[in-house]
């Protein structure tokens, strides 16, 4: 009899030799156009490709059933991002090679500790409670960077709270959501042929609500709120199924923006930029307008790897590395990268999908929406197709703690599935 | 669970394809305007490593060229003054004006095929070229044009009426853009320095120098921005809509006292012209019989007739703003293929009797540019269709593979052909017995309007606007000297020699 998980194992090689092959290629073109650092540039490839694979064969070893396409994919961005931050500051190509090796421990931890993940469920309370602390530890010790007050720094390297805060969220909500399904569906009563949410909608709604709040004004992080709240929307709804609780939150949303527009000047200036960025292009339309010469500089084709501009756009290597991918690979470039998110969210949804219970549905459900509602948000962003928010693009943007929290996503969404496809055989 | 699930798949899904629609969009259709605007930092960048692409004439002549002299690449515009406004120039200083900047992506090759071939050249260490421009325009007879309006302000277009291809568009005084980053003295600026103060000297560039001239404005463009009283030149719109409206008034007598008297205003009359028909009173350029017509058509019917020749209704800021200011559509690939012009302009509002009266003669506050009045004339010589003015003939890449191709394209139909016949005739009798005679071409046939038309600036703009042969026509002209006397006396020979140089060659 075949070994357990042998398969997923199998194909989950197949899938990375062609990925570390990309990332050779990439490698290459590095080496001969931008950067002469050949023995840099071997290590630069030849680790990151031999640890993904590395990480594969210790799951075969332990038997493990998860998802196989999800590391794949997951490698293919990760080498995206290493090859584009050597070309574009190999200073911080050298900081995201050592957290992207901390990122994939990271990975291997969850799915050797985290592997009957249920036990969460238990610990809702306590896990809301310890994410909300940490979530207001910057406030007092932290320290300001991009106009966002959400860094602590330990000198050595600073993390940001809130990109780990999220996996909390939505484990609490996944747990609470789980266990009030049915009372939040039926609703606790009616008021003119409507059902009116109980307490166990308000409940969860409000303190996201709140802490969504919170980050704006005190961490006057307005993308990363956003993101929260819409995760619990899209959980609100996987729960539910009912529209009117999406509508309703959504409502109460936009009324905090708008408030949150009226009392801070930075929340209104976005959405002036967003309608107009060509009225400001010398100032606060600068970064959005530079965005978009340099999408539109890449054509179908790209300009070619080191041979666009996109050092032209501040802050390109976090927020804006989009725009670069699509200066340099071109359309094409730039809807792959698309293409390799919505393929993550497939895998993710199937997952929920196949999942034994609520709480691993709702959790892997969960989890799932809060990736793809973050990389939507922000290319959408850096396209002027919604206002900018600044935050990172998963797994490809510069940054530890983004880096190293998306891999423990990965290794929640992997923990389930392996529950859920031995269930499935 | 399982469904909602499904449905938020979906709906991931779909966020996802607009995404990627959009971002088609921003990269296919808005790009080739991105990529020329002027805040874009690619294009100087570009430029360093590429070597710009030339731009030719209808016969091969080049507008303007890189020329390397002693190792140092320089951009050459052999017919200086002449082309200045239309090709404009690129400077490190100034940025890029006219046709330089709007070919840009042409000239710096700056599509897809381009930027492959870019990488493929970088890497085997070659230059670079970028595309060749090849216009509709005749460089000689522009020159020509330039050289007959001799140093006065004002304007000459040609087209070809039956393809709408542009043969001049001359705009006077000019310029010499090989000369526009030259310093051509210094001035002395005080400035304060921790509280003391001090003084430097400035350089004064030929741009800076040319660019404070407002009494001539050499930077503008006249021929397709001017904004001009169009005097007796609108006659010919006014004749278009009373034929449009009733055939019949053609045999109409009407008879010219000297004057016509409208709500109390007189209008008055270059001469008694007595008993005229409509080929009478075209062709001697009659007043009171026009205000007649105008009184006929109303302001509905002289707004329609405006409308179908291309005219818009400006609100009054429109009339008083700048003309470089006209608004254009940032993100319209159609610029690339044919021209930006100003419309002619009618007031918003209701007119008046006496309004419409001098409207109907060209006198009411109506603002026409050259080209809108050689695309009326065009319109006419062409049976009625004008067609959309272009200069852009194809794009070339360095080896002559073709890149872009530009045909020619109706932009309306302005009357019957029945109407511009009529119009014609009488247009021709303008040219053998009345106020165009300084027009007439031996051996052939010319249809032509003359306009005076006052203006706040002293003497009038002397106006011809006109075609040749009558029948079966190859050109239409327009030409406006501002402040110079009569049309009939000052403007009707610098047509006549420009039709002369492109039918007879001399």
């Amino acid at each position: 009899m075949e070994k357990i998980g042998y398969e997923q194992r199998r194909m989950e090689m197949k899938l990375l030799i062609p990925a570390a092959a990309y990332l050779a290629a990439g490698a290459m073109a590095i080496y001969l156009w931008v950067l002469k650092e050949p023995r840099i540039i071997f290590a630069g490839a030849v680790v990151p490709a031999l640890a993904f694979m590395l990480v594969s064969l210790i799951w075969q070893f332990r038997g493990f059933r998860g998802d196989p396409f999800l590391l794949p994919v997951t490698a293919l961005l990760s080498y995206t991002s290493l090859i584009f931050l050597y070309r574009l500051q190999p200073a911080y190509a050298y900081r995201q090679f050592v957290w992207l090796m901390v990122g994939l421990l990271m990975l291997l931890l969850t799915t050797r500790l985290l592997t009957n993940y249920r036990v969460l469920a238990e610990y809702k309370y306590l896990i809301a409670a310890s994410g909300v602390v940490i979530l207001l530890l910057p406030i007092f010790f932290g320290v300001e960077m991009g106009g966002a007050k959400s860094w602590l720094d330990f000198k050595l390297f600073s993390l940001q709270p809130s990109e780990f805060v999220k996996i909390l969220v939505v484990i609490f909500l996944a747990s609470f959501m789980a266990e009030n399904r049915l009372a939040l569906t039926r609703g606790s009563g009616t008021v003119l042929g409507m059902s009116l949410p109980g307490p166990q909608v308000w409940g969860p709604l409000l303190g996201m609500w709140g802490i969504a709040l919170l980050l704006l004004v005190f961490q006057r992080d307005l993308g990363t709120a956003l993101i929260y709240f819409s995760t619990s929307l899209a959980m609100i709804y996987i729960a539910t199924a009912r529209l009117a609780y999406v509508g309703f939150g959504t409502a109460f949303f936009l009324a905090g923006a708008w408030v949150a527009g009226k009392m801070f000047q930075h929340v209104a200036a976005r959405f002036t930029i967003w309608l107009d960025p060509w009225s400001y292009i010398t100032g606060k339309g600068y970064q959005i307008a530079q965005s978009l010469f340099a999408i539109s500089a890449g054509g179908v084709t790209g300009a070619g790897l080191g041979d666009g501009y996109p050092k032209f756009i501040p802050a390109v290597h976090t927020d804006f590395i989009f725009s670069a991918i699509t200066e340099e690979l071109g359309l094409m470039g730039g809807v792959g990268i698309i293409l390799l998110y919505l393929f993550f969210i497939y895998r993710g949804f199937r997952i929920a999908i196949s999942a034994r219970d609520d709480f691993s549905a709702l959790l892997a459900g969960g989890l799932t929406a809060l990736m793809g509602l973050q990389s939507f948000i922000i290319i959408a962003g850096v396209i002027k197709m919604l206002p900018l928010t600044g935050v990172t693009l998963p797994f490809v943007s510069y940054g530890g703690s983004s880096l190293v929290a998306n891999f423990i996503i990965l290794g929640m969404l992997m923990n389930i599935s392996n529950e859920a496809f031995a269930n499935e055989k | 669970m399982k469904n909602n699930l499904r449905r938020l798949g979906y709906f991931f899904i779909s966020i996802f394809l607009a995404q990627m629609i959009y971002l088609g969009y921003i990269n296919i259709y808005m790009g080739p305007a991105l990529a020329t605007d002027p805040h874009n930092r690619r294009l100087a960048a570009a430029e360093a490593g590429i070597r710009r692409g030339t731009i030719y004439d209808r016969n091969g002549r080049i507008l303007a060229g890189d020329v390397e002299e002693e190792g140092i690449k320089k951009r050459v515009y052999p017919y200086k003054d002449a082309t200045a406004q239309l090709i404009g120039f690129v400077s490190q200083r100034y940025g890029r004006t006219g046709l330089e900047s709007l070919y840009d992506t042409y000239l710096l090759a700056m599509d897809d095929g381009g930027s492959v071939d870019k990488v493929i050249k970088h890497l085997l260490n070659r230059p670079v070229y970028g595309y060749d421009v090849y216009l509709t325009l005749d460089a000689d007879l522009q020159k020509k044009a330039v050289s007959l309006l001799g140093g006065r302000r004002g304007a000459v277009v040609a087209i070809d009426p039956a393809t709408g291809a542009i043969l001049v568009l001359a705009s006077t005084p000019g310029y010499d853009p090989n000369k526009i980053d030259q310093v051509v003295g210094k001035n002395t600026e005080k400035y304060e320095l921790n509280g003391k103060q001090s003084e430097r000297q400035v350089d004064i560039t030929y741009f800076d120098h040319i660019a404070k001239d407002t009494e001539n404005s050499p930077l503008l463009d006249r021929a397709s921005f001017g904004a001009y009283p169009p005097g007796s030149t609108f006659k010919l719109i006014t004749a278009a809509g009373i034929l449009s409206q009733d055939a019949g008034a053609v045999k109409d007598i009407y008879n010219c006292t000297g004057s016509i008297t409208v709500d109390g205003f007189v209008l008055k009359d270059n001469k008694v012209h007595g008993q005229v028909d409509f080929n009478d009173a075209l062709a001697q350029s009659c007043n009171s019989a026009f205000a007649h017509y105008g009184l006929i058509l109303g302001e509905e019917g002289i707004r329609l007739s405006s409308r179908s020749f291309g005219f818009v209704t400006g609100a009054q800021k429109d009339f008083e703003s700048e003309p470089e200011s006209v608004k254009y559509d940032r993100f319209k690939e159609e610029r690339l293929k044919y021209i930006r012009y100003r419309p002619g302009m009618l007031p918003e509002g209701h007119l008046t009797e006496t309004e419409i009266a001098s409207t109907a003669i060209g006198q009411g506050r109506i603002l026409v540019s050259p080209m809108q009045m050689a695309l009326v004339v065009a319109g006419i010589a062409n049976k009625g269709a004008v067609m959309t003015p272009y200069l852009l003939t194809g794009v070339k890449t360095a080896k002559g593979a073709v890149k872009e191709r530009n045909s020619p394209a109706l932009l309306h139909t302005a009357m019957t052909p029945a109407i511009a016949a009529q119009i014609t005739t009488a247009m021709q009798e303008a040219v053998t017995r009345g106020t165009a005679s300084a027009a007439s071409l031996a051996g052939i046939p010319v249809a032509g309007k003359t306009g005076s038309a006052q203006n706040p600036g002293g003497e009038t703009h002397a106006w011809f606007v006109g075609f040749a042969p009558a029948q079966n026509p190859r050109i239409a002209v327009a030409v406006i000297v501002e402040n110079s006397g009569a049309g009939g006396r000052e403007a009707a020979p610098v047509a006549r020699a420009i039709m002369a140089g492109y039918l007879q060659g001399r």
